[in-house]
C-alpha cells in the first residue's frame, strides 16, 4: 500500500469519526439544553417536560407494570399491519400484473384510493371492525397497502423487455416468467416498499390508536395530553422514536441478508 | 437435405391504436446447416422483428417459417435466442444462468448440468461458475450468454445485435471469441447487426434489407476463408463487400432526404 493511499484511508477514517462524534454531540447538546433550560425555568417544564422527567415517567410506567403492555400492543399492531400490507399488496400486484384487463379496470380505483386520506375512513372502520385492535390494524393496513400495490406493480411492469423476450424464446409459461424473472427481479422494489411501509405502518397504528384504543403508545399520547401530563406525552414520543428506529433497522438487516442472495 | 431454416413470404404488421405499420413485407430466404448468416439493414427496418419471428417470440401476419421442415411452434427446441445485451440474471450465479433454458423446459437433469459445466469449462468459465454476472468482464458475460444458448443443444442460434453493448475493442475480441465457439460447436447462426464490417467479417452470407417495410435488397455470399478469425478477415479483401453493401444502404438514405 502506498503512503498516499494510507494517508487517504486515514483521512477517510478521521472524517467518519468526526461525523459520528458530532452526531452524538448534537444529541447530548439537545438533551442537555432541554434539561438545563427546564431546570432554570427558561422554558416551562409543565409544558415542555424535561429529560429527567421523561425518564421518571418511563420508570413509573415500568413500575406499575403497564409499560410493556402498551409498547407490546403498539408493536404487535404495527408488525401485523406491516406484514399484512406487504403480503396483500404484493399479491394484488401479482394479480394485476397477470391480467391486463383486471389491471386496466382497477387503475382508476387505485388512483382514487391512493388520493383518498385514509383517516377519513376511520369512523367507518370502527363501525365495521369494532372499536378494537382489528380496527387499528385495518387502518394501518389501508394506509400502506395501496402504495404497496402501486410500487410493486410499477416494478413488475418495468422488467427488462430483453429478459422477457429471452424467456419467451425459451417458451416459458406465464407462471415461470413470474417466479423465475418478475419476482426475483423485483426484490429491490420489495425492499424499498418494506422501508416505506415501516414508516406508514407506524402512522397507521398511532392514528388508529388515537381513534379507538384503550392501550398502546397512541393511547398514552392522547391520554397524556388530555390530563395535561406532558411528561407522559414526551416519554411516549421518545419510546416511539426508539421502536420505529428499531423496526427500520430490522428491515435494514433483512435487506442485507436478502441482498446476499439477490 | 433440405434447408435448416426456410422463410417463405414472411410478412409482419405491427398494430397500435393509432396505426398499423408494415414492418416486414414478403421476405423469403433459406439457410443451410452450419451456415453463418448476417442480416443488415437501416436502423428500425425490422431486422430484429425477423429474428423474433424465427425465435417464436412473435407470430407472423402471413407467410411461414419452417425449421427443419416443421413450423416454428413445433420446433421450439431447435432454436436458441440471444437477446441484445447479455441479459444475464444478476440474482443467479453463472452456472444457474446458463441452466435457465433447461430449467424452463423442465429438463434440468444431471446430464444437462454436466453438459453445461463442461461447456463452461471448455470455454474458460469454470472458475466463474459460482460468480455473479456483475463480477465478470463484458467479454466473459457475453461468452456466458452464448453458452446459455448452447446448453439446450439447439441447431440454430439467433443472435440479436450480440455485441452492441460492448466498446469497440472488446467488441472485436468478443466477436472473434463467439465466432470461434460457434464454428467449433458447428452451429447454424442467424445474426442481426447494423455494423456492416461485423457482418462481413463473420458471415458466410449477408442479407441486406431495405427500409421499412423490410424487403430483401440483396444477398451477398462472402467468399472469405472460413477458418480465419473475423479479425483476420477484416484485413483481407473486405473493402469491396463493404462498399457494395454500404451503397445498398446509402441509396435509400439519399432517397429519403
Amino acid at each position: 500500500m502506498s503512503e498516499e493511499h494510507k494517508k487517504y484511508l486515514k483521512k477517510l477514517k478521521r472524517k467518519r469519526i468526526i461525523v459520528r462524534a458530532l452526531q452524538i454531540f448534537a444529541l447530548i447538546l439537545f438533551f442537555g439544553l432541554w434539561e438545563l433550560f427546564a431546570r432554570l425555568e427558561v422554558i416551562d417544564p409543565f409544558l415542555t417536560s424535561s429529560p429527567s422527567r421523561v425518564v421518571k415517567s418511563i420508570a413509573n410506567l415500568y413500575e406499575s407494570g403497564i409499560l410493556f403492555k402498551h409498547l407490546g400492543a403498539t408493536l404487535l399492531e404495527t408488525v401485523i399491519s406491516f406484514l399484512l400490507s406487504t403480503v396483500i399488496g404484493t399479491a394484488i400486484a401479482i394479480i394485476l400484473w397477470w391480467n391486463e384487463t383486471a389491471r386496466r379496470v382497477a387503475e382508476p380505483y387505485i388512483v382514487v384510493l391512493n388520493a383518498l386520506p385514509k383517516i377519513a375512513l376511520g369512523p367507518l372502520i370502527i363501525i365495521w371492525a369494532g372499536a378494537g385492535k382489528t380496527a387499528i390494524i385495518v387502518m394501518a393496513l389501508l394506509i400502506s397497502v395501496i402504495i404497496t400495490i402501486i410500487s410493486m406493480l410499477a416494478g413488475f411492469m418495468s422488467v427488462d423487455k430483453g429478459k422477457l423476450q429471452l424467456l419467451k424464446s425459451m417458451r416459458a409459461t406465464k407462471f415461470q416468467t413470474l417466479y423465475k424473472l418478475v419476482l426475483p427481479a423485483n426484490i429491490p422494489t420489495l425492499i424499498s416498499v418494506l422501508k416505506i411501509n415501516v414508516g406508514l405502518s407506524w402512522v397507521g397504528t398511532i392514528m388508529g390508536e388515537y381513534l379507538v384504543s384503550r392501550e398502546g403508545i397512541g393511547y398514552l399520547l392522547v391520554y397524556g395530553s388530555q390530563i395535561f401530563r406532558l411528561d407522559l406525552v414526551m416519554a411516549s414520543t421518545i419510546m416511539l422514536c426508539v421502536l420505529a428506529t428499531a423496526m427500520y433497522l430490522a428491515v435494514a438487516v433483512a435487506e442485507k441478508i436478502i441482498k446476499k442472495y439477490f | 437435405m433440405s434447408a435448416l431454416l426456410e422463410v417463405r413470404k414472411l410478412s409482419y404488421i405491427y398494430h397500435s391504436p393509432d396505426a398499423e405499420t408494415q414492418a416486414i413485407s414478403e421476405v423469403s430466404f433459406g439457410i443451410e446447416r452450419e451456415e453463418f448468416v448476417a442480416i443488415v439493414g437501416p436502423s428500425g427496418c425490422g431486422k430484429t422483428t425477423i429474428l423474433s419471428l424465427i425465435a417464436g417470440i412473435l407470430e407472423p401476419s402471413s407467410g411461414e417459417i419452417l425449421l427443419d421442415g416443421k413450423p416454428v411452434k413445433e420446433a421450439a427446441g431447435l432454436t436458441a435466442f440471444m437477446p441484445q445485451r447479455d441479459q444475464l440474471f444478476e440474482w443467479r450465479n453463472i452456472l444457474r444462468n446458463v441452466l435457465l433454458g433447461p430449467e424452463i423446459r423442465r429438463q434440468k437433469t444431471p446430464e444437462n448440468v454436466k453438459f453445461a459445466r463442461s461447456l463452461l469449462k471448455k470455454y474458460g468459465l469454470s472458475d466463474f461458475e459460482k460468480k455473479r454476472p456483475s463480477e465478470l468482464s463484458g467479454g466473459m458475460r457475453q461468452r456466458a450468454a452464448l453458452i446459455r444458448t448452447l446448453v439446450t443443444s439447439p441447431e440454430l442460434l439467433l443472435l440479436d445485435e450480440p455485441f452492441s453493448a460492448l466498446d469497440f475493442q472488446t467488441r472485436l475480441t468478443v466477436c472473434d471469441d463467439v465466432y470461434r465457439i460457434i464454428r467449433e460447436e458447428k452451429k447454424t447462426v442467424v445474426f442481426v447487426t447494423h455494423d456492416i464490417a461485423e457482418a462481413i467479417s463473420m458471415a458466410d452470407r449477408v442479407i441486406v434489407l431495405t427500409e421499412r417495410p423490410a424487403r430483401i435488397k440483396n444477398i451477398y455470399t462472402i467468399d472469405l476463408d472460413k477458418s480465419l478469425s473475423p479479425l483476420r478477415r477484416r484485413e483481407l479483401g473486405f473493402a469491396d463487400y463493404f462498399k457494395r453493401i454500404w451503397s445498398d444502404l446509402e441509396v435509400k438514405n439519399v432517397g429519403r432526404t
